[in-house]
């Protein structure tokens, strides 16, 4: 391949049976079911159990945004990762949320996990940005 | 050029991106009641009017921008956020707005390229 070629270009034209074995950074690509599972594992782990309590939800969401951050940082991969959680109480207010990104679309992916029990409705988005090397 | 000095093309402004926000939701929902056949509509709007004002800035930064709006009736709503990013370079600005029947939060964060 062309020595003057923009690495990105250049390692798209390889073969894309070796995307699976080799990933280079720029043939990354976000596994949205691996950081889907990895956050639904950490809010279960907190939530399963309990009612919506005023006084521990801000430790709750503090620790779900960090473990899974740490779970997600372990996967080893070169990504820049946000994570947000909102625990509301339910009480039949409405709530929405939107969130728009503007990023590299090959290479950057969002997952977003809802979860709820009797009491309380939890909502976690994973965001992550490729890293370019 | 006040407080950033080195870079201020390629610096997270938080402030700027706060004004940013305000009239993007000032704007989208200020002066409006909640309405639950239009909040969808809303939270679409903010956050596609706070980015594109974002990328007109022609920074090299990637962006993500989150809105939520909450119809105010006694509940409570608790969020957080985690982030594991170049400290130097990223950020993130969280804008919290309110009137008489809702409440809205929007978070921006900002991924230096």
């Amino acid at each position: 391949a062309g020595e003057a070629e923009p690495r990105r270009a250049q390692s798209r034209r390889r073969s894309r049976a070796m995307e699976e074995f080799h990933p280079h950074n720029d043939e990354m690509t976000f596994n949205a079911e691996e950081a889907h599972n990895i956050v639904k594992e950490c809010i279960e782990g907190i939530l399963s159990k309990v009612d919506y309590n005023h006084n521990k939800v801000n430790q709750w969401t503090a620790t779900i945004v960090e473990q899974s951050l740490t779970h997600l940082v372990k996967l080893g991969k070169t990504y820049k990762y946000i994570v947000t959680c909102a625990v509301m109480q339910k009480s039949g207010a409405g709530l929405h949320t939107a969130s728009s990104c503007f990023w590299d679309t090959t290479t950057d992916g969002t997952c977003t996990v809802r979860w709820e029990n009797r009491t309380m409705n939890c909502i976690v988005n994973v965001f992550a940005i490729a890293v370019v090397l | 050029m006040d407080e950033f000095q080195s870079g201020e093309e390629t610096s997270f402004v938080v402030e700027e991106v706060s004004n940013i926000i305000k009239e993007a939701i000032e704007s989208a929902i200020g002066g409006n009641a909640y309405q639950h056949s239009k909040v969808n509509q809303w939270t679409t709007s903010v956050v596609e009017q706070t980015l594109s004002q974002l990328t007109k800035l022609g920074k090299p930064f990637k962006y993500i921008v989150t809105c939520v709006i909450m119809q105010k009736n006694g509940a409570g709503l608790h969020t957080a956020s985690s982030c594991f990013w170049d400290n130097t370079c990223d950020g993130n600005c969280t804008v919290r707005w309110e009137n008489k029947t809702m409440y809205c939060i929007v978070s921006a964060f900002g991924l230096a390229i």
